[in-house]
């Protein structure tokens, strides 16, 4: 019995010793980044096709030799949607696995608990999903980097059409937590400022089960127009909901770009039908690049792209960066990225503005017809992004009070 | 004093305290070995309740949760007294669990547990809603706390040796507890509690007692927590978070102190570990708790007799 104890004890020892020792023998010549996103829950799919993103650019750039005659490596993890599993994996891709780029995360609550991360440890941090107004403004630091168009640059582009084609009393319904909230802010900033009424607003939990409690008051609103800035399995269950309750042939419908994966559309396609969004790519968008891209990622993985195409963008500035700065110090990188461009991406051109970090590129209007994403118009990156307010409020003095019109 | 710690317990703190002098050792192991022992020094405290006075709370993430945004609050506005953070903690905690204690423990059984577990929802309802308090997303980039006026807590090894501190002092505190006569009152209300009412004692008074120290024991780890992350999110009184300390303290082994801690750092290291491979590993996780229970009733320190190590001395 004794025997069998020092050998458990000492397999154990060893066992322990490969864990640990691992990591730290296959560091030569190798660069490692770290994808950090939602695996599981309420942003699973955007997560999921963030990895594949950057898994394409990665074997593109290796292809080619890697950066500065580094192989990359990929070190994926799992936020779980929440800021604290966000903050412990950040963490431990930068100080552990060594990441010299983290992209991530999903959640714009996640990504700002990881910024602070990233700021501290002065790794170069790129955002290409989450849109909360907050990175590029009151949040921003140096090493970060975002090529998602913030809620500012999606409300800018949208208010108007709505105001022009759909209506002017406007029902806003968001999801209440950063993203959401600060969807809502800008949105209802955009519009009034436009000459547009919100008649109503109202916020539901992130991950919320049943909506219907809020039909009531939306019903009751007089609106033309339901904005709605959800995003994952809360619009899938969102939209359900107000289809059965007819709430999607009585209001005209509009909202955020992540509100919906492409992949998730054809499952609601009568529900979505006649949705309006501002977004950065479609799959049925006859664009060449953006067909081009399309092909290569379907080639690849035997499905659409999606919103998440910005992973893959993100990473070649990265890379770019590097090659730029001869180096992978986070200083010289971060201020190699300040002015990049690149062009024939999947949106044509895009460029990294030097004051905030954050990308200027072209965007389309979407509206859905029979589960697709089709394109109505061409809003230029400039007209939308807003002017740099880094250390600022873009929205100082908002208020959600209702200001009804006569 | 040698009932508070032995020789064993001595070698294990002055082994943990060694660790941040280890070569080699990466900065990221000194955080997960905070988290591992924030959440051995947390089960510890639940099993008060659990293991030696037979009580089992649902709610433990409210007491976590309170005392994380009671520092979390404080720092944000700019007091980053260590001190103050842990004064404010026990004042906010305490009187939440002086409400809880008095209407749970008037109940037995499942009713205490659903009590605890309503409570806790109940807080955790507020902060997600309240955006005073941050809503969904907490308080967020909130800065390092002093021990001193011009001593941060801004290190890994420094925010380790804070939680060493917590888990040193935490363990005396419960050893001392169940090693006294109240341990021991704690024990006979477990086993029998109408026996211990007819033998005389305030049935309730004790187990508020219990329940109050367990959690500000909590509490106190809540209030460390966001030193070490910068944040506190209404996540932190989700009552999975519940469920983890409870699985912790069974994994280790009931009625212990020790054995909750080992769960606690065992569940933590198993978690950061089984995640990085794969997306599901819940399921491992819980394949590995059934497996504890089925082959381990006694838990991970009755591993030691079925080693041949002999049997851990329990107070209990």
């Amino acid at each position: 019995m004794k025997r069998l104890t020092w050998l458990a004890l000492f397999l154990a020892v060893v066992v322990s010793a490969v864990w640990v020792a691992a990591p730290a023998m296959s560091q030569s010549k190798v660069v490692k980044i770290g994808d950090l996103g939602s695996k599981i829950g309420v942003f699973e799919g955007y997560g999921k096709y963030q990895t594949m993103g950057v898994q394409m650019a990665v074997e593109e750039l290796n292809a080619k030799g890697g950066v500065l005659g580094h192989r990359i490596e990929i070190i994926s993890e799992d936020d779980e949607t929440k800021p604290g599993p966000a903050v412990r994996k950040a963490e431990k891709l930068i100080l552990q696995d060594d990441v010299k780029l983290l992209v991530g995360a999903v959640s714009s609550g996640s990504t700002m608990a990881v910024m602070d991360v990233t700021k501290k440890h002065k790794t170069i941090h790129w955002n290409s999903v989450s849109c909360a107004e907050f990175m590029r403004t009151t949040k921003f630091h140096k090493y970060y980097f975002s090529n998602q168009p913030d809620s500012r640059q999606q409300a800018n582009g949208l208010a108007k059409y709505i105001l022009d084609k759909m209506g002017k009393k406007v029902y806003l319904f968001y999801t209440d937590y950063a993203m959401g909230q600060s969807d809502g802010r800008q949105f209802k900033t955009a519009f009034e400022k436009l000459g547009g009424e919100v008649v109503g607003v109202a916020g539901a939990p992130l991950d919320t089960k049943d909506f219907s409690p809020w039909f009531g008051a939306i019903n009751a609103s007089g609106a033309d127009v339901l904005f709605l800035a959800f995003a994952g399995t809360d619009s899938l269950r969102l939209m359900t909901q107000l289809h059965s309750f007819g709430m999607t042939k009585k209001y005209k419908l509009a909202g955020i770009d992540c509100f919906l994966l492409q992949q998730d559309l054809a499952a609601i396609a009568d529900p979505m039908e006649g949705f309006v969004q501002l977004n950065h790519f479609s799959p049925y968008n006859p664009d060449p690049n953006m067909q081009a891209y399309n092909a290569r990622f379907k080639k690849k993985f035997g499905v659409d792209a999606n919103i998440a195409a910005g992973s893959y963008d993100a990473v070649l500035f990265w890379a770019a960066a590097v090659e730029k700065a001869k180096s992978f110090d986070p200083d010289k990188v971060a201020a190699a990225h300040e002015g990049m461009c690149r062009d024939n991406t999947h949106i044509g051109r895009q460029c990294i503005r030097k004051e905030d970090h954050q990308v200027v590129m072209d965007m389309h209007l979407y509206q859905v017809k029979a589960g697709q994403n089709l394109p109505i118009a061409r809003i230029d990156g400039k007209d939308a992004i807003g002017e740099p307010m880094v250390g600022k409020d873009p929205v100082e003095g908002f208020t959600w009070e209702i200001k009804k019109k006569k | 004093m040698s009932r508070v710690f032995g020789w064993r317990s001595a070698v294990a703190f002055a082994a943990l305290a060694a660790l941040p002098w280890l070569p080699g050792v990466p900065k990221y192991y000194l955080l997960l070995a905070f988290d591992a022992l924030l959440f051995g020094a947390i089960a510890m405290s639940l099993d008060l309740l659990i293991g030696y006075t037979g009580l089992v709370s649902f709610g433990h993430a409210a007491f976590y949760g309170l005392g994380a945004y009671a520092t979390a609050i404080l720092l944000e506005r700019g007091i980053l007294s260590l001190w103050a953070c842990l004064g404010f903690a026990i004042v906010v905690v305490g009187l939440y669990a002086a409400v809880v204690s008095y209407f749970a423990t008037a109940r037995r059984g499942i009713y205490f547990a659903l009590l605890t577990l309503i409570f806790a929802e109940v807080v955790f309802t507020f902060f997600r809603y309240t955006q005073t308090f941050g809503g969904s997303d907490g308080i967020q980039g909130l800065p390092d706390a002093l021990v001193f006026p011009g001593v941060a807590i801004d290190t890994p090894a420094r925010k380790y040796y804070l939680v060493w501190v917590y888990l040193l002092l935490a363990y005396a505190v419960c050893r001392v507890l169940v090693t006294s006569h109240f341990g021991r009152v704690l024990v006979a209300i477990r086993e029998n509690e109408d026996r211990a009412r007819f033998l005389g004692y305030n049935v309730q008074k004790y187990k508020m007692l219990a329940c109050m120290i367990s959690a500000l024991l909590t509490g106190l780890g809540g209030a460390i927590y966001p030193i070490r992350a910068a944040f506190a999110t209404p996540d932190l009184m989700l009552w999975t978070e519940s469920g983890e300390f409870i699985i912790s303290v069974m994994i280790g082994g009931l009625g212990t102190l020790v054995g909750p801690i080992i769960g606690g750092v065992f569940f933590t290291l198993l978690r950061d570990k089984v995640s990085s491979y794969v997306d599901w590993y819940f399921i491992v996780i819980g394949v590995v708790l059934v497996v504890i229970v089925l082959f381990l009733p006694k838990g991970l320190l009755g591993l030691r007799r079925a080693l041949g190590f002999g049997r851990w001395r329990a107070t209990a």
